[in-house]
C-alpha cells in the first residue's frame, strides 16, 4: 500500500517537473530574447510546441532502434528524477531514494546520450554519427570533473546516498556543501555547464552546421517525446545538484526556487558565450575543472 | 487543364481553378439553420488547429533572392519568435517551406523532395512575383512561373522582393487560415497528387525522383 | 600595354588589339595560336591568373568567340584574349591543365553553348540544366521567351507597361499596352 501510495506521488512529481522544466524553457528562451533586444516568445511556447509535434503525423519509421531513442532519452531523466529525493524530509518528495542511488544517477546520467546515439544512428543520416560523436566525447570529458566532485562529497560523508548527503548539510546554509566544500562545489558547476547543453557547450545539436546532430531524423510524436525527456531531465539534474549542493530542499517552494536559481547559472553563462569545438571543449574540462576536482578530492581525504 | 493553354487559369481536376480560395459567396453570408453546437471532431480539430497554428517551424531552405530577407525575420528588428515561428532544422522537423522566389527546375526537383519528406500537415508560402507569374524572370528558360501547378501553395506573399514585414503579414495569414481550418494545401496535394505529378514530369525531363519520398 | 602586345606580337601572331582602358587591352588571335599563347603568359609572364573564361555567340559570323581575362594583380593590368571557334562544330582545347578552375567554365559553356572541350574533366556532367533536351540555350538561335512561355505556362492577368508605351499615354496617343 505504501508503496502504490509513493508511486502515485512520485507520477504527480513527474508531472510537476515536466510541466516546470517546460515552463522554465520558455522563460529561458524568452531570457534569451530579452538580452538580444526582441520580444521573443510567450512562456508558456513549451507546451505549444509540444502539444503541435503531438498533433503532427509521423510518417517514418527506421526500425524498433528508431524508437528506443527518445525512450531512452526520456527514461533516463525520469529515472535521475525517481531515484533522489525531490524533497527531504516529506515522504511524497523523498522518492525512491535509497542507499547505493548516487551511483545509479551517474549511470542515469550517461543513459540519455546513449540511448540517442543509438537511436539516432538507426535513422540512417550522415550528420547523426556526428552529432552522437560529438556528444558522447564531450559527455566524458564534463564527467571527470563532475566525478571527483562527487567522490569528494563522498569520500566527505562516507555515504553512496543522495539523501545522506543531504541531511550533511541540514542546519543553515553555512552547511551547505557549496560553502564546506567550495572546491568540489566549483567543479561540479562548471561540468554543469557541459551538461546542460546551452552554449558554450552546445555543438552537439548544432542547428546550424549538422541540421540537430542526432535529432536529424525524428520528427512530430518523437520530438515530442524528446521535449519532454529534456525538461524532465534539466529538472532532474537540476534536483541533483541541489541536493548535493544546495542543502536539498524542505517545500516544494522551495526546491522550485533553487532549481531556477541554479539553473540559471548554466543561462548566465550561455547568454554570453559563443560555442566551444568538441575539441576545444574537451580540452577545456580535462583542464582546470579536472584540476580542480583533484585538489577537492585531495582536500577531502586528508 | 495544363499549361499550354494560353490565357485560361489552369484546373484542378474538381474544377477550381489552381490557387483560389473559398471565398464568401451567398450560402456562406447568410445563416443555413439554426446554429449547431461544435461535434466532438470539430472542437478537436480546432484544438488541434490551434496548437499547430501557434507553432510554426519554417524549414531553412532559401531558393531565391527573397532568402535574404527571412534572415532578419529571426532578428530583434522583426523577431518572429514572438508568434511562437522558429525555424526547422530538417524538413522532418519542419511544418513551413517558404519558396523564396524564383525556383529553377533543378531546384523545383529538390524542393519537391524536401515538401514530400515534411510530415503533415504542412503548408507552403511562396515569396515574391517570380513565384506567383514568374516575374522579372518571367521569359527565363530554368525557371519556373507558377508554382501552384507544382506545389500547393497556401499563401502568397506578393512584392519583389516583399519585405520581412510583408513575410509577417502573411504568417499571420496563414496562421488565420490554419486556425479556421482552410489551409489545407496538404490535403489538395494528395488528392490531386497524379495532377501535381504530371505536372512536375513535364517541367522535370531526367525524372529520378522516388514514386514518393517519405 | 602596347608595349607588351609587340612582345606577344613578336612570338604569336596577333590579328587585331583594341585597348579598352589604360588597365585593359583587347587581342584576337588564331586558334592555333590560343593554347601556346596562354601557357607562355601563364609561365613567362605576370598573367597567370584565369579570371573570366566565358564564350559568346557571334551567329552572324558563323563563329564563337571564347574570351580568356588574365590578370596581372602585380601590375594591375588585364588581358584579354578572344580567340574565334567555327560555330557549326565547335570544339576547343581546354586549359584545365593550366588553370584548374577552368573545369567549372568549360563544363558550364558545354552546357550553355555547346562547346566541348575534348580533355576536360566533367565534360558533359550536368550543371545547372538536369535533363535539357533542347539546344543549349544561350545560343542565340534558341529563343528563351517562347521556350518560357511553352515549357512553364504563362498566368493571365499579367499586364507589361515599358517605358516607351507609358511616354506615348503620356502624349495622348494610343498606347501599346500589352495585354498579354
Ligand atoms: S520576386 Fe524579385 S526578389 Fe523575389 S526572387 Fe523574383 S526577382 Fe528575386
Amino acid at each position: 500500500m505504501e508503496l502504490l501510495l509513493q508511486i502515485l506521488w512520485s507520477s504527480i512529481g513527474v508531472l510537476i517537473a515536466v510541466a516546470y522544466g517546460l515552463l522554465t524553457g520558455g522563460i529561458v528562451r524568452k531570457l534569451f530574447a530579452r538580452i538580444q533586444g526582441r520580444v521573443g516568445p510567450p512562456v508558456y511556447q513549451g507546451f505549444i510546441d509540444l502539444g503541435k509535434n503531438f498533433f503532427v503525423r509521423d510518417n517514418i519509421s527506421h526500425g524498433p532502434m528508431f524508437y528506443f531513442g527518445p525512450a531512452l532519452r526520456t527514461a533516463g531523466g525520469v529515472g535521475i528524477f525517481l531515484f533522489i529525493p525531490a524533497i527531504v524530509g516529506w515522504a511524497p518528495g523523498e522518492n525512491f531514494s535509497f542507499a547505493g542511488d548516487l551511483l545509479l544517477v551517474m549511470y542515469f546520467m550517461f543513459f540519455g546520450s546513449l540511448g540517442m546515439a543509438l537511436g539516432g544512428s538507426a535513422g540512417g543520416h550522415p550528420h547523426t554519427p556526428i552529432g552522437a560523436g560529438r556528444g558522447l566525447s564531450q559527455m566524458t570529458a564534463f564527467e571527470v570533473p563532475f566525478i571527483l566532485a562527487v567522490i569528494a562529497l563522498v569520500a566527505d560523508t562516507g555515504s553512496f546516498s543522495v539523501h545522506d548527503l543531504t541531511l550533511a548539510q541540514a542546519g543553515g546554509f553555512l552547511e551547505w556543501n557549496l560553502l564546506t566544500h567550495p572546491f568540489a562545489a566549483a567543479a561540479a558547476f562548471i561540468a554543469m555547464l557541459g551538461m546542460n547543453g546551452y552554449a558554450p557547450f552546445n555543438v552537439v545539436g548544432a542547428p546550424n552546421e549538422i541540421p540537430v546532430g542526432p535529432m536529424t531524423e525524428y520528427q512530430g510524436g518523437f520530438i515530442a517525446t524528446l521535449g519532454t525527456g529534456r525538461a524532465i531531465f534539466a529538472i532532474a539534474k537540476m534536483i541533483l545538484f541541489m541536493d548535493l549542493f544546495l542543502g536539498g530542499a524542505t517545500s516544494i517552494l522551495e526546491a522550485f526556487i533553487k532549481v531556477f536559481v541554479i539553473y540559471m547559472w548554466s543561462v548566465a553563462v550561455a547568454a554570453v558565450f559563443p560555442r566551444y569545438r568538441v575539441d576545444q571543449s574537451m580540452r577545456f574540462f580535462l583542464g582546470w575543472p579536472a584540476l580542480i576536482g583533484v585538489v577537492a578530492v585531495l582536500l577531502a581525504l586528508f | 487543364m495544363g499549361v499550354e493553354e494560353k490565357g485560361k487559369v489552369p484546373l484542378l481536376p474538381s474544377g477550381v481553378p489552381v490557387g483560389s480560395k473559398p471565398h464568401a459567396t451567398d450560402s456562406t453570408l447568410f445563416a443555413q439553420g439554426r446554429p449547431k453546437p461544435l461535434s466532438l471532431d470539430e472542437s478537436v480539430a480546432f484544438i488541434k488547429n490551434w496548437f499547430r497554428a501557434q507553432s510554426l517551424n519554417v524549414m531553412a531552405y532559401g531558393t531565391g533572392c527573397g532568402s535574404i530577407e527571412l534572415g532578419p525575420l529571426g532578428t530583434s528588428r522583426f523577431d518572429m519568435e514572438r508568434f511562437g515561428i522558429t525555424g526547422g532544422p530538417t524538413p522532418r522537423q519542419s511544418s513551413v517551406l517558404i519558396i523564396s522566389g524564383y525556383l529553377s527546375v533543378k531546384t523545383l526537383k529538390r524542393v519537391i523532395r524536401s515538401y514530400e519528406q515534411m510530415p503533415n500537415p504542412r503548408w507552403v508560402v511562396a515569396l515574391g512575383s517570380c513565384t506567383i507569374n514568374g516575374g522579372m524572370y518571367w521569359d527565363s528558360y530554368s525557371t519556373i512561373k507558377i508554382l501552384d501547378q507544382y506545389l500547393p501553395v497556401d499563401v502568397y506573399v506578393n512584392g519583389c522582393m516583399p519585405r520581412p514585414e510583408a513575410l509577417i503579414a502573411g504568417f499571420k495569414d496563414l496562421m488565420d487560415m490554419i486556425k479556421r481550418g482552410e489551409a489545407n494545401g496538404y490535403i489538395e496535394y494528395q488528392n490531386n497528387l497524379d495532377w501535381y505529378r504530371a505536372n512536375q514530369r513535364k517541367v522535370i525531363k531526367d525524372w529520378n525522383l522516388p514514386e514518393y519520398s517519405w | 600595354m602596347n608595349e607588351f602586345v609587340q612582345e606577344i606580337q613578336a612570338r604569336f601572331e596577333v590579328l587585331w588589339s583594341n585597348p579598352q582602358r589604360p588597365d585593359l587591352m583587347q587581342i584576337g588571335v588564331r586558334q592555333v595560336n590560343a593554347l601556346p599563347l596562354l601557357t607562355w603568359l601563364k609561365s613567362n609572364t605576370g598573367y597567370f591568373i584565369l579570371n573570366h573564361f566565358s564564350a559568346v555567340d557571334w551567329i552572324e559570323d558563323g563563329e564563337f568567340q571564347l574570351t580568356y581575362l588574365l590578370t596581372d594583380y602585380a601590375a594591375r593590368r588585364s588581358l584579354m584574349v578572344c580567340v574565334r571557334i567555327d560555330r557549326a562544330a565547335p570544339t576547343a582545347e581546354s586549359v584545365h591543365h593550366l588553370w584548374p578552375e577552368a573545369v567549372t567554365y568549360e563544363q558550364e559553356m558545354f552546357e550553355m553553348f555547346g562547346i566541348s572541350f575534348p580533355g576536360s574533366p566533367r565534360q558533359g556532367v550536368d550543371l545547372l540544366l538536369e535533363g535539357w533536351e533542347d539546344i543549349p540555350p544561350m545560343r542565340r538561335d534558341f529563343d528563351t521567351a517562347a521556350f518560357a512561355e511553352e515549357a512553364f505556362g504563362f498566368r493571365p492577368g499579367r499586364t507589361h507597361t515599358n517605358p516607351r508605351d507609358r511616354v506615348a499615354i503620356a502624349f495622348g496617343q494610343k498606347g501599346f499596352l500589352h495585354d498579354h
